[in-house]
């Protein structure tokens, strides 16, 4: 019926329903844009939420010993709230959780975009997915359950394998180059090259094996005494940011474009070259905004680090002794929120937002980082 | 408001007219056990009541208590001046029903042979003075703290019936629960740590304190020198005859005081 | 460098990229593995008879004809333990008796021979012979006494209080024993459900566990003895070696499939029955979520797309947009608690509500720009049909842009509800408990409830009998990573199948 009535009418609009349409358009945009917004707002919400119960703290306690202090006693008479210790604990794992993710995560990158056939990638890609999706209560369930106790029994034999397995390869390497680079030099003073090339090599390889046996030696001697603590949690939060950190990277390195890699192949250069000296470099910021949404990622994890960290409120002896108990921001919120008494507006309470406001201030300017470093190299891939 | 609105649309649906269709309970990880028996027991015998349980830490029970939260707050520590005096000023009057006691026994590795540990060294192993257990007459081996997370009445307990308000050291590894202190203890043959009674099994040791062994009987006495009772607050007495007072009079009956017992804890009353 | 290098670097190069995957791939095994095999004996066990009492008496689920054919069996099997342990007791109660009578009676002459002397005492003459000779028979009295006394306590010492220790151990293993009063707590009216502990218990039962501190570094070594040791020469002693011998007659081991343990409740302190009302609340905080995630991150995402003029508003938007995806979990919840419970009080207590809008705001930003990149990637030829056939810009979203976009916005809501399901930290201030009964749907605006994440924290690190139910917590983490998994799977087969339609 309204199609009838509609074909009666001239294809141009009179002024009111332009005008009718216009407004309508107008109001409609108007609650959309307003809707959109929430987002932005609950952004907003929770930043004044956390700086208004923050605030309080800095009025009485300061900052200087929020930042600078070393003991963490909010139950204490008078408290205590030195929270170098957290923020070392913090750093500590979000530095072990790099080491682990970022290397194996943008090997795993390069292997994805331009080594593997597309009928891996596609077995691949979904693993990464399932990994990323895993619960973090349930890293946590393994960290504290499975893992520590593990660490506990057999901690020397799993770091002297682990020790093993991974300088192996990275010293075979290492010994081939190094070996090549001195063959390079003496082929003009030596005639015999074949039994140069042996002593060489044997001499560089006995080395690079007996300074791994000692290593792995040292390390098969250490007994944790503690299998909740920093090395446990770095390993896990490490695998949970391992997918972040392969498809951010990946997506940058296939972004990098096909004219580059083949210009790089017409120049003579290998594939390992083509993408060290080439895409690696033409993509390195897409990477570097891959390791910060990793340092987010694992800075941000609570249950984990919660379960498994052991939650000693000191800064570990030496400094990067990770087989030490740690205490991170995020676990210190949860656990300490059940008894900080919100009631009586202690100080107790508000330094957990002081803390949140820290983590939050932390997270933003990292986001910030990232956003700039993406668009500055869309815009310099896009020249 | 929406309470009320709630109750009708639970009393218009279910057609019963029960004045309270649930019971929220919030506070201490050590009193949990307690509650969530106790709990269970009540809905077993009232279906239509909800009762929920949370183990969240002592002061969140105070806090509960006073937001309005929840409808008992558990608690393993008394309540402190400033959450009485907050109560008071929102016109919440906190009532406390002693459920049971607790002793806080000192539990070590069973294969460590140190029997006896007076309150003086606990207070000095804590406060990394006494750093090895050959110290205290044990073998070799570097004393590894463990204590109960701040945010626990456990914690305060010790920290006042022990530690003299002293601090702890900071070596010392925090967790967030009693079962956590065990599973630390029972896999670290250099552990010392601090757990409710109800916690203790043969995977631990439990020492002597000021040579007394932790029992029911010496927790009663008062011989045991680290002990403490175990609250539960409501807002008021609750009256007569609702569900939240069937509930807070469980200890009282014979069939409370065996659950409280067979939990581990030490009934108030002994039938 | 010489080529031959080169190539080997080349070589060693990719070598390094697969190592990478297939570390990744280990890592996801290693995970996966103690939570699939040991998660799966939460459904697939040996369930002894035990087992089968608590799904007759406490979920009415089984033949209950077959069950008591099979208790009486079973009751016959256990028979002679009761018999010896009641002959046991019987016999210590006459040696007590028997003690107690001569105490008595001990204790009676004594106190006649007492009134004797002081009567003796005050006649006079007094016969000072005699009352030195009744009090030397009153000595003689206290030290048989004496003696009684020291025989009852190693009575009680080498009888009584082993004997207890057994008990303890029995009733744990088959449950209480016949006759004796139901226990309150319903963990103690069962047995061992499953066979794997019931072994356990049968190696407590057999052997005692004492450490010996004799070794010179101080440290003790564990030290079993069989308890039957303790009882050598009491009626007692055979109970070991029958019980040993007779314990599949006496629990009746049978493989089991207890697919109800997603859907039963919770009985005796999560020692018996499943983890429904865990599930259910993560269920309900999972859709409520999405309830309100769904159309704000839709909307917003048709307004980015299809509206907004790129400028500074936007990017602002967009600005606020990444940073709440950067926000850590934790802060999520400490902001639910201080400003849907505590400003505006969505309900009095914790509650599903509450925790769901928390959640909403969690996976807000994962669910605009999974919708964005669904509606970017409508082709454009799509909605220049649609304007060229004179649809408004209205009629064109709804009828043209968002049917088309629709399988990719799934995929995106599919993948941001594992997310919902699993996160644990924001909901720990503002709806997750540990006990609590399913709720009906209309309770969830008031009511907190139990939920898979949080349970899983808790029984793992709160329960006081962490190790004994192991199987639960495994089996609750299980079903959790299964449900996300299940999502995950699910979206990852809906966009190859986008992908595929798309390119075809």
């Amino acid at each position: 019926m309204s199609m009838n009535g509609n074909t009666n009418k001239s294809l141009v609009m009179s002024d009111a329903a332009s005008v009718r349409l216009r407004l309508g358009n107008w109001i409609g945009q108007g609650v959309l844009f307003l809707i959109t917004s929430l987002s932005t707002f609950a952004v907003f919400f929770i930043f004044y939420f956390i700086i208004k119960d923050a605030i309080p703290f800095f009025k009485t306690e300061g900052f200087k010993e929020l930042f600078t202090g070393t003991h963490w006693y909010p139950s204490a008479h008078p408290a205590e709230f030195g929270a170098l210790p957290l923020f070392a604990g913090t750093a500590l794992v979000t530095v072990g959780a790099i080491l682990v993710a970022v290397p194996l995560g943008i090997s795993a990158a390069v292997c994805l975009s331009d080594l593997l056939p597309f009928k891996i990638r596609q077995v691949v890609k979904p693993m990464i997915e399932i990994l990323a999706a895993i619960p973090s209560v349930a890293y946590g369930f393994f960290a504290l359950v499975v893992f520590a106790p593990m660490l506990q029994e057999k901690g020397g034999t799993l770091l002297s394998t682990g020790a093993w397995l991974i300088l192996g390869p990275i010293f075979a390497l290492l010994v081939v180059v190094a070996g090549d680079l001195l063959l390079d030099r003496l082929r003009t003073r030596i005639k015999n090259t074949k039994l140069a090339a042996i002593t060489v090599f044997s001499v560089l390889g006995s080395a690079a094996f007996f300074l791994i046996y000692r290593v792995a030696g040292q390390l098969a001697g250490i007994e944790i005494s503690s299998g909740t603590n920093a090395f446990n949690v770095s390993i896990i939060l490490g695998i949970m940011a391992l997918p972040t950190v392969v498809s951010v990277s990946e997506d940058a390195l296939q972004a990098a474009g096909r004219e580059l890699r083949e210009g790089s192949y017409a120049l003579g250069a290998t594939r390992a070259e083509t993408i060290l000296k080439t895409i690696i470099p033409a993509s390195v910021s897409g990477i570097l905004a891959a390791v910060i949404l990793g340092v987010m990622r694992a800075v941000g994890e609570t249950m984990v680090v919660w379960m498994a960290s052991g939650n000693a409120a000191r800064i570990p002896e030496p400094w990067y002794n990770v087989l030490q108990p740690v205490r991170t921001l995020t676990a210190t919120i949860a656990g300490d929120m059940g008894e900080a008494d919100h009631v009586t507006g202690s100080s107790r309470f508000h330094v957990l937002f002081a803390l949140a406001l820290c983590l939050l201030a932390f997270s933003f300017l990292m986001n910030l980082a990232s956003e700039t470093i993406v668009k500055r190299s869309r815009k310099k891939l896009g020249k | 408001m929406k309470k009320v609105i709630a109750i009708a649309v639970v009393a218009a649906s279910v057609g019963v007219a029960s004045a309270q269709d649930k019971i929220v309970i919030d506070g201490s990880t050590t009193v949990g056990p307690i509650a969530k028996a106790f709990a269970e027991y009540f809905m077993a015998a009232h279906s239509e009541v909800n009762v929920t349980v949370s183990e969240s830490g002592s002061g969140n029970g105070a806090k509960g208590l006073l937001n309005g939260t929840c409808d008992v707050g558990d608690m393993s520590r008394p309540m402190k001046d400033g959450e009485f005096k907050a109560c008071a000023e929102k016109g919440i009057q906190p009532v406390a029903h002693v459920v049971a006691l607790d002793g806080l026994p000192i539990l070590v590795h069973p294969s460590n042979p140190v029997k006896d540990l007076t309150v003086e060294q606990v207070r000095k192993i804590y406060l990394g003075e006494i750093t090895n257990w050959k110290e205290v007459g044990g073998p070799d081996m570097a004393i590894v703290s463990i204590s109960r997370d701040t945010n626990s009445g456990t914690y305060e307990t010790f920290e006042g019936m022990v530690m003299n308000k002293q601090k702890i050291h900071e070596g010392c590894e925090y967790v967030g629960s009693n079962g956590a202190v065990r599973q630390r203890v029972q896999s670290t043959p250099a552990a010392i740590g601090y757990a409710g009674l109800g916690f203790v099994d043969k995977t631990v040791k439990a020492l002597k304190v000021n040579g007394v062994f932790p029992s029911a009987e010496t927790v009663q006495s008062g011989e045991y020198p680290i002990a403490r009772p175990l609250f539960m607050y409501t807002n008021g007495y609750p009256k007569l005859g609702t569900p939240l007072y069937q509930f807070i009079t469980i200890y009282l009956s014979e069939d409370g005081q065996e659950m409280v017992e067979e939990k581990g804890f030490i009934p108030v009353t002994a039938y | 460098m010489r080529l031959e290098t080169r190539k080997l670097l080349d070589k060693a190069f990719s070598g390094f990229g697969l190592i990478a995957i297939v570390i990744m791939a280990l890592a996801l095994v290693f995970i996966l593995a103690p939570i699939v095999s040991r998660g799966s004996k939460a459904f697939v066990f040996k369930g002894t008879i035990e087992h089968r009492r608590v799904m007759l008496e406490l979920f009415d689920r089984g033949n209950v004809d077959k069950f008591h054919k099979e208790r009486d069996e079973v009751g016959k099997a256990r028979e002679p333990i009761y018999a010896m342990m009641a002959e046991f007791e019987a016999k210590t109660l006459e040696l007590e008796t028997s003690i107690e009578t001569t105490l008595d009676e001990i204790k009676n002459e004594d106190r006649n021979l007492r009134k004797e002397v002081s009567r003796l005492k005050k006649v006079t003459p007094r016969d000072d012979v005699l009352i030195a000779e009744l009090e030397a028979r009153r000595e003689q009295f206290k030290t048989r006494e004496a003696e009684l006394k020291a025989q009852r306590s190693e009575l009680d010492d080498t009888r009584s209080a082993p004997y207890e220790e057994l008990k303890d151990t029995v009733e744990e293993l088959f449950g209480p024993i016949p006759g004796d009063k139901t226990p309150v707590l319903v963990r103690q009216r069962y047995g061992q459900t499953r066979w794997d502990r019931s072994l356990i218990k049968l190696h407590e039962l057999l052997y005692t566990e004492e450490w010996d501190y004799s070794s010179p570094d101080g440290i003790g070594v564990k030290v079993e003895t069989p308890r039957s040791e303790l009882f050598a020469g009491t009626c007692l002693e055979p109970l070991f070696s029958y019980t040993e011998e007779n314990i599949p007659q006496m629990m009746r081991p049978r493989t089991t499939f207890y697919w109800q343990f997603i859907t039963d409740v919770s009985k005796g302190d999560n020692f018996f029955g499943g983890i429904w009302p865990a599930v259910l609340g993560t269920i309900y905080l999972t859709l409520g979520s999405m309830i309100f995630a769904i159309p704000m991150g839709v909307i917003a995402a048709i307004y980015l797309c299809e509206y907004a003029k790129e400028g500074r508003v936007i990017s602002f938007l967009r600005v606020c947009i990444s940073t709440l995806a950067g926000v850590p979990s934790i802060v999520f919840g400490l902001f639910g608690l201080a400003f849907f419970l505590n400003t505006i009080h969505v309900s009095s207590s914790k509650s599903v509500l509450a925790g769901s809008l928390t959640l909403s705001l969690l996976i807000l930003p994962t669910i605009i720009r999974s919708a964005e990149e669904a509606i970017l990637a409508v082709p454009r030829s799509y909605k220049e049909a649609a304007f060229g056939l004179g649809a408004g810009r209205w009629r064109t979203v709804l009828t043209v842009i968002l049917p088309a976009a629709l399988p990719g916005i799934l995929t995106g809501v599919v993948i941001s509800m594992g997310r919902a399901a699993g996160e644990t930290a924001p909901i720990i201030f503002t709806a997750a408990v540990s006990v609590g009964l399913p709720l009906k749907i209309w309770e969830t605006m008031t009511e907190p409830t139990p939920a898979l994440p949080w349970n899983i924290y808790n029984l793992c690190t709160e329960h006081e009998a962490v190790d004994e139910i192991r199987h639960v917590q495994y089996g609750m983490v299980l079903t959790l990573v299964a449900i996300v998994l299940i999502l995950n799977l699910f979206a990852i087969f809906m966009r190859a199948r986008i992908s595929k339609k798309l390119r075809g």
